[in-house]
């Protein structure tokens, strides 16, 4: 089975409005990318740690949903219920991120994933790392 | 009431209101739209780990006063679990408190809310504080 075309893939309108950007979509492997701007900054104009935790789950939901197929993802969605961030460094207006996920394990109620933020392509500064699980949910159950 | 309410651009952008801000406690408010929400129609996890963020940064801003502008503090770490959703319409208000605050490092926990009640998201967020010429 192979994951859902570029064609079809889901996208956010919350991740629409930030800018965030898919770069890459297979199975199994998510990347996006933001270039930061003003909006983009907390009051010490720099990244808000806000940005990079939304591109991160954007990032981590697509990937486990091109594992799962759309078809699947939509009779039973899945849905975020913990994420861990480390934020490592800071970023500023002007920089690109880009953050890639991959899933760690996918199982029939749980999903596992990860994500990293580097600043810039072609691995630049590592700037944040998370963990997240997922729950899947049956609505066919209910 | 001293400058403290330093705005948070990112937080203006996606429509957040700071409701109440005193030394250690600050609240924000957002009533969500469609542009809030991920593919499934409901809220997106980052609106909610975005306003627990604001909410404690600001929060620890308030209590430490002047040294904040001096010597910023940021986010190193996030926890946050998500234990129901929302949707388009609902008000959500996250409050951030700090519950220890040393030299170096501050430690706050939040809570998020749907329409005045149940509790939706909670989170545990971890600041360095900078030392100036560091």
């Amino acid at each position: 089975m192979s994951g859902p075309g570029p064609e079809e893939r889901p996208s956010s309108p919350f991740v629409e409005l930030i800018g965030g950007r898919l770069e890459e979509w297979r199975e199994g492997y998510v990347r996006m990318s933001l270039t930061l701007e003003p909006h983009h900054t907390n009051p010490n104009g720099v990244m808000h740690g806000g940005v990079v935790t939304t591109l991160m789950d954007e990032a981590l939901g697509g990937v486990i949903a091109s594992v799962r197929g759309l078809e699947t993802m939509f009779a039973a969605p899945h849905a975020t219920v913990e994420m861990n961030a480390s934020f490592l460094a800071g970023a500023r207006p002007g920089d690109r991120i880009v953050v890639e996920a991959r899933v760690l394990r996918l199982g029939r109620r749980v999903a596992f994933g990860e994500a990293e933020a580097h600043r810039g392509d072609d691995g630049g500064e590592l700037i944040a790392k998370g963990r997240m699980t997922f729950v899947i949910m049956d609505l066919r159950a209910t | 009431m001293k400058d403290e309410r330093r705005r948070s651009p990112f937080s203006a952008f996606i429509g957040t209101e700071m409701e109440e801000l005193r030394e250690g406690y600050a609240r924000v408010g957002l009533t969500l739209e469609p542009r809030h929400t991920n593919p499934n129609g409901v809220m997106h996890g980052g609106v909610i780990t975005t306003m627990m963020d604001s909410a404690l940064g600001a929060a620890l801003g308030a209590l430490r006063g002047e040294a904040a502008r001096r010597d910023p503090h940021a986010t190193v770490e996030m926890n946050a679990s998500f234990l129901s959703g929302a949707r388009p319409g609902d008000r959500i208000v996250v409050e951030g408190r700090v519950i220890r605050m040393g030299k170096t490092i501050a430690f706050g926990e939040a809570e998020a809310r749907r329409n005045g009640d149940t509790l939706i998201a909670k989170g545990r967020l971890t600041f360095a504080i900078r030392e100036r010429g560091q």
